[in-house]
């Protein structure tokens, strides 16, 4: 190893910056130690702080592909891993027949047709007819790849179990064909809303980063990289907005991604100032439930100067 | 090196973080390219490895800290070749305090706390105690007497350097013993006493237990009712119709020279249970009544279809309550609506018919909890056999004792001979079997 650890993790948090994701050392570190101890990583937290984006990001700072599966209730194998090209297949068939009458011509007693049988090339279960899904596809690219397995919470327990041996040997097992081993192993990332408990089995295989909501300076740091057009005081103002929100017993607390939407939604009215009737008109970008918007609706004044209280006192590195 | 990371895995598995195996031999590669330098790094680098939730990452942090505190400890060191009457003190932990390096107090800390056998340190409640005993074996009193020797020759004159620095020694090393205690009970220490109560509060009849332990026996019932839901959230049947299952079916009737005889059809259908509970909140039953629903509200991710109903005399259904507010306040104020009245069983089937029996299927499980004491009223055991004959099934839990049924105004025996099963449900331990058999049995 040339570089320390620590010249590495400033090195991905630099390099994360400059495909605007600003990520806390955390995050940095975690991401450090996949691509070190080349273990997947299982990423948590509320929705919308980023857990996805984290993936693409590192696809791209890695300089590799992305292959991407989405998880949803009722995935199998034959959409993650690998399925038959039965209708080739069948032709396949239906050719061999044809092919078969030439091959056992002149064959003399059922012993000699059967060893002529034997000798006859069989490509019924080979990789011509192999269609590869994302999991088989990710261990056999050449040039490696992140493989971000998006929701795991979402699919089955029965798909956690196919998960394991990918996960901690980068194999798959095809019963047909025997074992696929990764030339170049994948950096995977898994992430997980936590709608259920992952299983132990698979957490213990995995690295574990929890993602929480971030604090007042890291939000106005990625505020100011996706939204560089935003005026400072603004930028400020609606990040303390949104930190003043989150003290709040809310059904759905907004996360970084609402925060951008609000801040590009400020840029598109063209307002420099947070105030009141801004805050209110615009509260649905921020709050998903109508409920959750009556709640903070009562506390916008309040919010609001202490939004624009802090942001005056420019106490704020 | 590697003593140190089992030790603080150790310490990790002793405040309730589990850690496997593979896991410590993952931490011992990343601190390999980690190293000990820096706190914070090793701390996060750590925490992604060894801890695998928010709950998790929280008590490693505190761990964390605990464990590599001393290290902060010993940069405290005072220059005590200032004082001119070093040579008036004839205790020896007053010499060793002032002219003995760090180290070599750490060193007598382990010594006497090796007599005072900290090894067997258990509990949370023997730290002071441990504290006591080394700092005893250490000769403390002596330096003590001493300080008090000092204290009373100056006859109120301002304390002498050396008095003062003796006495910041003495608070001094009083934390640092404390610290290593707490160390050591990290390491030593066992969680059998936390499980010894979960054992305890498990077995204890319902009623009995103290309000004052509910957060406790609230977090037991979670984790219980999370056990349960984990086993039975996912049971399947194939479905008979749908979309095909083309591999499958090529597979399976390959034999057939490939005919489709037999189909498959890809998807598979998750059953959920639909059940009804009944919940006799009368004073005598109340307590049982909370833990019940608490159970059942916990379960809410398998049990999508559930309708509560509470009574002492009338019959109220507090399904809604459950679901938007928090449970403890849920309970109070089904138990406040409903409860504590004289118990009316007639008249709350005649309710309960009324009300549902009409969405009652062969899907449908009815659960009723009371103690069947029916204050000689009418017990329309009627009733309860039109309920059972809609119904898939009919549960009773009686929490009382089996050799208390039908003594008295107890009609037990009337109602459960149109019930499915009944149970004898008097304690946690009683109540998770009960629901066990109730989910594997209701889909």
């Amino acid at each position: 190893m040339t570089d320390g650890p620590k010249k590495i993790i400033k090195d991905i948090t630099k390099g994360f910056a400059k495909h605007g994701y600003i990520c806390s050392e955390q995050i940095a570190t975690a991401v450090f130690l996949a691509s070190q101890l080349e273990k997947p990583i299982l990423i948590e937290g509320p929705p919308g702080v980023g857990k996805t984006e984290l993936a693409n990001t590192a696809a791209l700072y890695f300089k590799k592909e992305m292959i991407r599966l989405q998880c949803y209730e009722g995935l199998d194998e034959s959409k993650a891993l690998y399925e038959w090209r039965y209708g080739k297949q069948l032709l396949y068939t239906q050719i061999l027949k044809e092919q078969m009458q030439e091959v056992l011509e002149g064959a003399k007693g059922l012993k000699e047709s059967l060893d002529r049988l034997m000798k006859f090339e069989d490509i019924f279960f080979s990789e011509d007819f192999l269609e590869t899904r994302p999991l088989l596809e990710a261990l056999t690219s050449k040039k490696g790849s992140v493989l971000l397995i998006d929701e795991v919470d979402k699919s089955d327990e029965e798909f956690e179990a196919l998960l394991l041996e990918i996960l901690s040997e980068f194999q798959i097992s095809i019963p047909e064909l025997g074992v696929r081993k990764a030339d170049v192993k994948p950096l995977v990332v898994l992430t997980s809303n936590n709608s259920r408990e992952i299983g132990d089995a698979l957490k213990r295989r995995c690295l574990h980063l929890y993602i929480p909501f971030p604090d007042a300076k890291l939000e106005r740091q990625i505020v100011q990289a996706r939204v560089p057009e935003i005026s400072k005081s603004m930028q400020i103002q609606l990040v303390n907005f949104v930190q003043g929100i989150r003290e709040l017993d809310l059904k759905k607390l907004p996360a970084i991604s609402e925060t951008i939407d609000w801040a590009k939604t400020v840029i598109l009215l063209n307002s420099d100032e947070l105030d009141a009737k801004l805050a209110e008109d615009t509260l649905n970008v921020l709050l998903k439930h109508q409920q959750d918007i009556e709640v903070v609706k009562k506390e916008i004044p309040a919010l609001v100067s202490q939004a624009t209280e802090t942001s005056d006192g420019k106490s704020i590195n | 090196m590697e003593k140190v990371l089992t030790d603080f895995v150790k310490a990790l598995r002793n405040s309730n973080v589990r850690v496997s195996p593979a896991e410590t031999i993952d931490a011992v590669s990343v601190v390999d390219s980690v190293g000990y330098d820096d706190k914070v790094l090793l701390k996060r680098t750590l925490s992604i490895v060894l801890s695998k939730t928010p709950e998790e990452k929280d008590k490693f942090n505190a761990c964390f800290d605990d464990f590599f505190s001393d290290e902060i400890k010993q940069q405290i060191s005072v220059d005590t070749n200032q004082l001119s009457d070093i040579k008036d003190v004839d205790s020896d932990l007053a010499k060793k305090l002032l002219e003995g390096s760090q180290g070599e107090i750490m060193l007598s800390i382990a010594d006497a706390a090796e007599e005072a056998e900290i090894r067997e340190i258990r509990y949370f409640t023997q730290r002071s105690v441990f504290t006591r005993r080394i700092l005893e074996k250490m000769g403390v009193g002596k330096l003590e007497d001493e300080l008090m020797q000092l204290g009373s020759s100056r006859e109120g004159e301002l304390p002498s350097d050396l008095e003062q620095e003796l006495r910041n020694q003495l608070t001094n090393l009083r934390e640092r013993v404390s610290d290593y205690v707490q160390q050591q009970f990290l390491l030593h220490g066992d969680v059998s006493g936390e499980q010894l109560r979960e054992q305890i509060f498990k077995s204890m009849n319902m009623a009995q237990i103290d309000r004052s332990y509910l957060n406790e026996v609230h977090s037991l019932v979670r984790k219980m009712a999370k056990k349960l839901a984990n086993l039975h959230s996912r049971r399947k049947k194939n479905f008979k119709k749908g979309k095909l299952d083309i591999r499958k079916t090529i597979r399976d009737n390959w034999v057939n020279q490939g005919i489709l005889f037999n189909l498959s059809w890809a998807y598979k259908k998750i059953d959920r249970p639909k059940i009804y509970v009944i919940c006799d909140v009368s004073g005598s039953v109340g307590a049982y009544a909370r833990f019940m629903l608490m159970f059942l509200f916990s379960l809410s991710e398998v049990v999508s279809k559930l309708r509560a109903f509470v009574f002492s005399s009338n019959l109220g259904e507090v399904t809604n309550d459950f679901k938007d507010a928090k449970l403890d306040e849920a309970i109070e104020k089904a138990l406040q609506k409903h409860g504590g009245g004289s118990t009316d069983y007639g008249q709350a089937l005649t309710d309960f018919v009324s009300l549902c029996l009409d969405e009652i299927d062969n899907k449908t499980t009815v659960v009723i909890l009371g103690d069947a004491r029916n204050n000689f009223g009418p017990e329309k055991a009627h009733l309860m056999k039109s309920i059972k004959e809609r119904s898939k099934q009919v549960f009773w839990l009686n929490p009382e004792g089996k050799y208390r049924w039908d003594t008295g105004d107890s009609v037990m025996t009337k109602y459960s001979a149109y019930c499915t099963k009944v149970f004898q449900c008097g304690n946690i331990d009683q109540l998770e079997r009960v629901i066990s058999t109730l989910l594997k049995t209701a889909i």
